[in-house]
């Protein structure tokens, strides 16, 4: 125990003393926070936001405020009919005598676009480059079809007042959710996921250069000589995998701070990402982070199969693409449905539980026998690759050259014992 | 304390390395693992210090198993190697706090020992930037940094320049001065022969010769004598030896300023010089041969050529 703390110790100093790990763990910490205090001492800058969402409700509602230019051409015919219309949208338009000029309008940039109306029942919209953001040609759509029903109110026989009336009618909306609010819980566990799968990526990569590095600078001979392999291993590992908790909780914790102290100026806008109730944080900690250690000792067993540092990444890949397949489960069980039969299987396998049971326990219905179980296979898990790993680490101590093939190793290893 | 290592045997794959490796060294003296590239040295001192298992044998220490890490052992692996990126002292003082020393403790056996190799100027270098030698004696460091009482060195002298081989042996006597038992492997038959009582010769996985270098030295030197002179050369001597005393001797070797004869029977060397002297030779030297350590390596090493 005493010489896995001194080299948990020693690893841990490696990671604290490397000057861009420190540097970057300040400087995300300080946008964080940044992001999260600078707007509320802006005066009025959260106000003014306000401000605009409610001009552009207003819009929507039909009062004009002009900014936009887009050209239309009518067909003669239905001018004054198209006129009226028109001025119900708050668009600057831009008359054209025919098509063509307003084609070659909208392809010198003149306008944004623009609108063919040959009859009030349809329309052509043209656009040079539509972005992904274009809305025009629904919007005319909607407006279009709003303005038709109106015209054809009017021809019933209902006055312009009562339209407006029918329009306005409003039911009073409550809502009471008995199980888990997925809509709000959305980005608060895609966050915290996501942040598993940085950390995995970039500090699995890391164990493993740590765990290969002593075999590249022939340091393994003295310290396997000194010290306990187990000790060695796990205290390579685990140095790790806590320096990237380590700096997720300084990151994501200074974003929790500066957010609890400016909450009451952002009027509680950011709760969707920063109001995570309790038994969330334990079961990430319970899931995420064991998962993390898992994926970290599998990094650090895979460290232990090559001796040169620059075989790592072709190593790692595998691994890599089984953690990013888990990844992606979880991510599609949150926006399709996270009680889905794959999500329940994903939530029990070792190498995908940590993602698709914490998903499944923030978002939908979970027992508690399936979390205990699939937390205590997770546990298994880990004790077993662990002394896998310290087994491989042990067994190829001295293997200098290619990677050991996973098979070979395993037939050796039991062979010794 | 008596380390005794009973028919090591290692196979890589298919092929045996070690066939039967087997020998003793008690505390106080230095063994001399001898043997030419690839005899199988390191192997069994990797075996020894259980980096690999070997397939058969055991070792001992003082009749009961061996673990090396249960004991306070200095180990200078063939392969050196440490941390480029960190200070020398940071490393010393960790590798000393693996191996059971306190902070304190590590701390003070860092300062002793690079003072002692005269290396102290460095102590707060990245070991990168040390020169190979400088780099070799902060590994010597680290090897007795824990006062070991079992001092393993891997070709200890490879890499030094004269003076400091010179220090490396000074340290080496030093500890065996103390009572700690060192082993020792090299090709360097002049360094082992200094401060080594027992050697082991190993050829192509065996060993070949073994035993007090002393008695092995005499063993060697029996029925032979070392002749010269100056008064003619020395190959009309050594023809004339042949030619006059037939009976008595044999001439085994022709050296530059003398000759090395094998005498024929027991008493020969007596009536040798008797007769030699009455014949009127002018002799300049006559004694019995002690061959070099170097001599009994080539001849046993050399012959499974």
């Amino acid at each position: 125990m005493k010489q896995f703390i001194t080299v948990l110790k020693f690893e841990l100093d490696n990671y604290f003393k490397n000057k861009s790990f420190m540097i970057t763990t300040g400087i995300l910490a300080l946008i964080l926070c940044g992001v999260i205090i600078v707007p509320t001492l802006i005066p009025g800058l959260l106000g003014n936001q306000n401000k605009e969402k409610q001009s552009a409700t207003q819009s929507t509602e039909g009062e004009k405020t002009k900014q936009d230019v887009l050209g239309i051409f009518v067909q003669k015919e239905i001018k004054e009919q198209a006129d009226k219309f028109l001025q119900t949208m708050p668009i600057d338009w831009k008359e054209f005598e025919s098509e063509k000029e307003l084609e070659k309008a909208i392809e010198e940039e003149k306008v944004e676009a623009g609108f063919v109306l040959k009859t009030m029942d349809g329309f052509t919209y043209i656009v040079n480059n539509r972005s992904i953001n274009d809305s025009w040609s629904s919007l005319f759509e909607q407006q279009l079809g709003q303005w038709k029903k109106e015209q054809y109110l009017l021809s019933k026989g209902l006055t312009s007042e009562q339209i407006v009336e029918s329009e306005n009618v409003s039911v009073e909306k409550q809502e009471r959710i008995l199980g888990k609010d997925s809509a709000s819980n959305y980005w608060y566990t895609y966050i915290l996921i996501f942040a598993i799968y940085f950390l995995i990526i970039f500090y699995g990569q890391m164990i493993a250069v740590s765990v290969t590095n002593e075999k590249s600078n022939r340091a393994i001979e003295i310290l396997v000589t000194s010290v306990n392999p187990n000790s060695l291993i796990f205290g390579k590992v685990l140095a790790g995998a806590l320096a990237g908790i380590i700096q997720m909780f300084v990151i994501v914790g200074s974003g929790l701070i500066s957010y609890h102290l400016v909450q009451d100026q952002w009027g509680g806008k950011l709760d969707f990402l920063f109001d995570i109730p309790i038994y969330i944080w334990v079961s990430y900690i319970c899931f995420g982070i064991l998962s993390y250690l898992l994926y970290a000792l599998l990094f650090g067993a895979l460290g232990a199969m090559v001796s040169k540092t620059e075989d790592i990444s072709k190593s790692a890949t595998p691994l890599m693409l089984v953690y990013i397949a888990s990844f992606f489960i979880s991510i599609f069980g949150m926006q399709s449905f996270s009680d889905s039969i794959m999500m329940k299987v994903a939530s029990f396998i070792p190498f995908t539980s940590g993602n698709a049971m914490f998903v499944r326990i923030c978002m939908g219905k979970v027992a508690i026998w399936e979390v205990i179980l699939s937390f205590l296979l997770l546990v298994v898990s880990c004790v077993f690759v662990g002394i896998f790993a310290a087994k491989l680490f042990r067994y190829g101590t001295l293997h200098y050259g290619n990677p050991i093939k996973l098979r070979k190793a395993w037939k050796n290893i039991k062979e010794q014992n | 304390m008596k380390l005794e290592v009973q028919n090591l045997r290692k196979s890589f794959g298919d092929k045996e390395i070690l066939h039967g490796i087997s020998f003793q060294v008690s505390g106080g003296a230095a063994l001399g693992l001898l043997g030419r590239n690839g005899a199988g040295k390191t192997t069994t001192i990797r075996i020894l210090m259980d980096v690999f298992k070997g397939d058969e044998g055991q070792i001992l220490l003082d009749g009961e198993r061996f673990e090396p890490l249960h004991h306070q052992i200095g180990y200078l692996p063939e392969e050196r190697g440490l941390y480029p990126k960190k200070t020398v002292s940071e490393q010393l003082i960790y590798l000393g706090m693996l191996r059971g020393l306190t902070k304190k403790d590590a701390k003070e056996a860092t300062k002793k020992w690079l003072e002692r190799l005269g290396v102290q100027e460095y102590e707060n270098r990245k070991l990168e930037t040390l020169s190979k030698g400088n780099q070799q004696k902060v590994q010597l460091a680290q090897t007795l940094l824990c006062d070991p009482e079992i001092i393993i060195l891997d070709e200890p002298f490879s890499g030094l320049d004269p003076v400091n081989a010179q220090v490396l042996k000074d340290v080496i006597k030093e500890q065996i001065d103390v009572g700690k038992l060192v082993i020792f492997s090299s090709h360097q038959m002049s360094y082992v022969e200094e401060f080594c009582q027992e050697i082991v010769i190993m050829n192509q996985g065996k060993i070949v010769l073994s035993g007090n270098l002393n008695e092995i030295q005499r063993e060697y030197g029996k029925d032979r004598l070392v002749l010269s002179t100056s008064k003619e050369s020395i190959l009309d001597f050594a023809k004339r030896l042949e030619e006059t005393y037939m009976d008595l001797l044999e001439v085994e070797k022709i050296g530059k300023d003398h000759i090395i004869i094998r005498t024929k029977m027991v008493g020969a060397k007596e009536e040798i010089l008797q007769r030699l002297l009455e014949q009127g030779v002018d002799l300049d030297y006559f004694g019995l041969y002690i061959p070099s350590l170097n001599d009994i390596f080539v001849e046993k090493a050399g012959d499974a050529k």
